[in-house]
């Protein structure tokens, strides 16, 4: 055994160590789910079939909650479009504002739009107009940081060129680097809609409108039928979503031509949609907000409570950070051995065209259902506590996770394999010497990157009980103890901070 | 006297000395070539000269007026004047060629309109006909990526010539091209540099095609200017006097 392969495993056997630490702390146990599997498929059988009456009362909310990703997606893009120059290392905004900006990205990025809906309702009061408000900001911190870090690695020679010329920066950079940064953009555009019509759904449990107001409605009398009907709704609005995601995405990659007077009808669309979605947004709600209320939020959340910050026993902070990571890291990996099955057997190019067609309806039906009624159904396999959360964010990982590997999948390159398969090479040889070779790299920065967004998920399953972090905050939120809410705020920055910079360098 | 380069100095941060004590003139309507070994300073004094670089020390008169120590508005003024042209093209490779011709406009307009790409008609006319002029009429919609390098380069002058430039740096402009190309690029620069009365400064590895399409040389080497000749003057002088060859010869 060589050097480096000795401490190649070494760090898969710490890994390895580290995910079974995880597992037992979040109190994992496969034996308990596979003696109460049973209770998995009660809720399910409960919401078939649905409830189709129902369906008439359903369609205002849920145009309500495509209108909120919509018109937020739009904004938050646009203004992450405007900021994200000025982020951007290379480009040589002035330093104070540059590094102002990053930080607030970097704060705003900590906080699933779940968190940012429940702050959005107490400044702007209950309905879609928190909603939008949430969707804006949690796309802009995403996006400007994703637009940042394409254009610190753009190609910059004609935008050095035309400032030579004597031009004003801000004009060569909407002519010279937008150009080359728009397909990148508009995919993470696409990208992000999809997410933000899946999670604008679960809004309306805080009060921030949508169909997600219903859906708790609806669970809460125990109307499965009427649950089961939201869900199909659901699952038929984010096909639609991702057909047209799709078909756009293959036109920004330019795998579909389009006449330019079709670019620009379709450029008009997109905008008539986006500017009719904002201009018929429901006002904000001012009724019920007292100034006073506000100015002691603000003040709670700069003045952490560090007696709770600080705390070391199980009610700590501390603890509960450390058993929201833990639940994202056993989840991610559940997530990952879902997902990695699947994805090669919904990919058309391994498998037969209908077998590939069936399981990509699965995953995209995995997608569809809001988180909650994950863990609606888990709570009653699990419990109330971590294991819930695992098993909820495994389920929930599913969906991106496949996508991604499929992606990788398809990008395959064959070449290598056809050619050991030519020199009579087995077929589990092959896999393992042309296509994971390949596949790993891009499969490993998926999981990365889905560990990362878990973090932050993690946050909102307190919403159903499963554990870690997510309680506490929303608890401390809904009462009213700002200081309590700015502590684990603080802390959940900080857990995101130090996750991003050991993803970064696991990445190199 | 156009271009006057009086003692310019330059050192990088890391303490490289890139130009140590840089001096000559262009006058109107020359094409001069600037030659020299890597590391000679080439690139340096073109960046100095473009102003994407300040340097320390000396002084640059353009048309009579200080360049380096200029205000803002002066520099930018002057910047508007000279047209530069890269080894790597340095154009927007999704945008089509009249759009990154039309690029060259962005220091005259306003913002929004520039950020709309409203260039109006005249303008439009204006860089199609530029070009047409370089060989690139059936070209004008096409995206920069799918072109080869040589055409490339020939939208590259096209943006610069929209300037209208009094000077036009080209920063090792075929050096990135076959010989064929390469020649027929610099055959095109001279026709434009003849028809418009156009200043020209080339900085170039290849002795052969600087002694062809110059009127004169500039050797640099560790920084300083080390040969001012007309081009006609021998090979084996001036590889003597730029690449200090002198010791290779028997």
């Amino acid at each position: 055994m060589t050097r480096s392969s000795g401490k190649r495993w070494l760090r898969t056997l710490a890994l390895f160590l580290l995910l079974l630490a995880a597992a037992r702390f979040t109190d994992c146990s496969p034996a308990l789910f596979w003696a109460r599997r049973s209770h998995l498929t009660d809720l399910i059988s409960a919401m078939l079939p649905p409830d189709w009456g129902y369906a008439p009362r359903i369609l205002a909310p849920l145009l309500a909650t495509v209108q909120m990703s919509v018109t937020g997606t739009a904004l938050g893009s646009f203004l992450a479009l405007l900021l994200a120059p000025l982020c951007a290392e290379n480009l040589h905004a002035p330093k104070p504002l540059r590094w102002t900006l990053r930080l607030l990205v970097q704060v705003l990025r900590s906080f699933p739009t779940l968190i940012l809906a429940l702050l959005a309702t107490f400044l702007f009061g209950l309905g879609t107009f928190s909603g939008t408000v949430a969707i804006t900001v949690y796309t802009f911190a995403i996006l400007t940081r994703l637009t940042y870090e394409d254009i610190e690695s753009a190609e910059l020679a004609p935008y050095h060129a035309l400032c030579a010329m004597g031009a004003v920066p801000a004009k060569v950079y909407w002519r010279a680097v937008v150009p080359g940064i728009a397909p990148s953009y508009f995919s993470n555009v696409l990208y992000l809609l999809e997410t933000n019509v899946r999670h604008s759904s679960i809004l309306g449990y805080v009060g921030a409108g949508g169909i997600g107001l219903l859906l708790n409605e609806k669970i809460s009398w125990l109307e499965y039928g009427k649950v089961g009907m939201i869900l199909f709704f659901l699952f038929l609005t984010v096909c639609v979503i991702e057909g047209i995601s799709g078909l756009l995405s293959q036109i920004i990659r330019e795998e579909r031509s389009l006449s330019p007077l079709g670019k620009r009808l379709l450029t008009g669309a997109a905008v008539l949609l986006a500017l009719v979605c904002t201009l018929s947004l429901q006002p904000p709600d001012f009724s019920h907000i007292s100034p006073r209320a506000v100015q002691a939020m603000i003040s709670g959340l700069f003045h952490p409570d560090w007696a709770f910050f600080f705390e070391t026993d199980t009610s700590g902070l501390g603890y509960l950070l450390l058993e929201t990571v833990c639940i994202a890291l056993v989840g991610t990996c559940a997530g990952t051995v879902i997902a990695v099955p699947l994805s090669f057997l919904s990919t058309p190019c391994l498998m037969p065209q209908l077998p590939a067609l069936l399981f990509r309806v699965v995953i995209m039906a995995i997608r569809s259902v809001p988180f909650l009624i994950y863990g609606l159904i888990f709570i009653r396999v699990a419990g109330p506590g971590p294991f819930t959360g695992v098993l909820t964010l495994g389920v929930c990982s599913v969906g991106l996770l496949s996508k991604r590997f499929t992606e990788a999948i398809e990008s395959l390159d064959f070449r290598a394999y056809h050619a050991l398969e030519s020199m009579g090479v087995p077929l589990l040889l092959r896999i393992r010497y042309a296509v994971l070779p390949q596949l790993l790299p891009a499969l490993a920065s998926a999981v990365l990157y889905r560990f990362d967004v878990n973090i932050r998920e993690a946050s909102v399953l307190g919403l159903v009980g499963a554990g870690g972090i997510g309680a506490p905050l929303i608890f401390a939120m809904n009462h009213y103890k700002w200081s309590e809410a700015g502590a684990i705020a603080l802390g959940l920055i900080l857990l995101v901070w130090c996750i991003d910079r050991l993803s970064a360098s696991l990445r190199r | 006297m156009l271009l006057e380069v009086q003692h310019v100095r330059k050192e990088f941060q890391n303490r490289t000395l890139a130009l140590t004590d840089a001096s000559f003139s262009v006058s109107q309507g020359d094409f001069v070539s600037v030659i020299g070994p890597s590391g000679a300073g080439k690139t340096t004094l073109f960046r100095i000269l473009n102003g994407s670089l300040r340097c320390d020390g000396g002084a640059i008169l353009v048309n009579g007026v200080h360049f380096e120590s200029a205000d803002r508005r002066t520099r930018r003024a002057i910047q508007t004047t000279i047209g530069t042209i890269y080894q790597d093209f340095a154009l927007v490779e999704n945008a089509t060629c009249r759009q990154n011709v039309l690029n060259a406009c962005l220091p005259d307009m306003a913002f929004l309109p520039a950020v709309c790409g409203f260039f109006g008609k005249a303008r439009v006319a204006e860089a199609d006909a530029l070009l047409d002029r370089v060989g690139l009429a059936d070209k004008v919609h096409e995206p920069v990526k799918n072109l080869s390098g040589g055409q490339k380069q020939r939208v590259a002058i096209a943006r610069a010539l929209m300037r209208h430039p009094a000077l036009l740096l080209a920063d090792e402009p075929v050096a990135s091209l076959d010989p064929v190309t390469g020649r027929q690029i610099l055959e095109l620069l001279r026709d434009i540099q003849q028809d418009q009365k156009l200043t020209v400064l080339m900085n170039s590895h290849n002795l052969e095609l600087s002694q062809e399409f110059s009127s004169r040389l500039i050797g640099l080497n560790q920084g300083a200017v080390v040969l001012d000749a007309p081009a006609d003057t021998p090979a084996e002088e001036i590889l003597a006097a730029v690449y200090h060859r002198q010791e290779d010869q028997p």
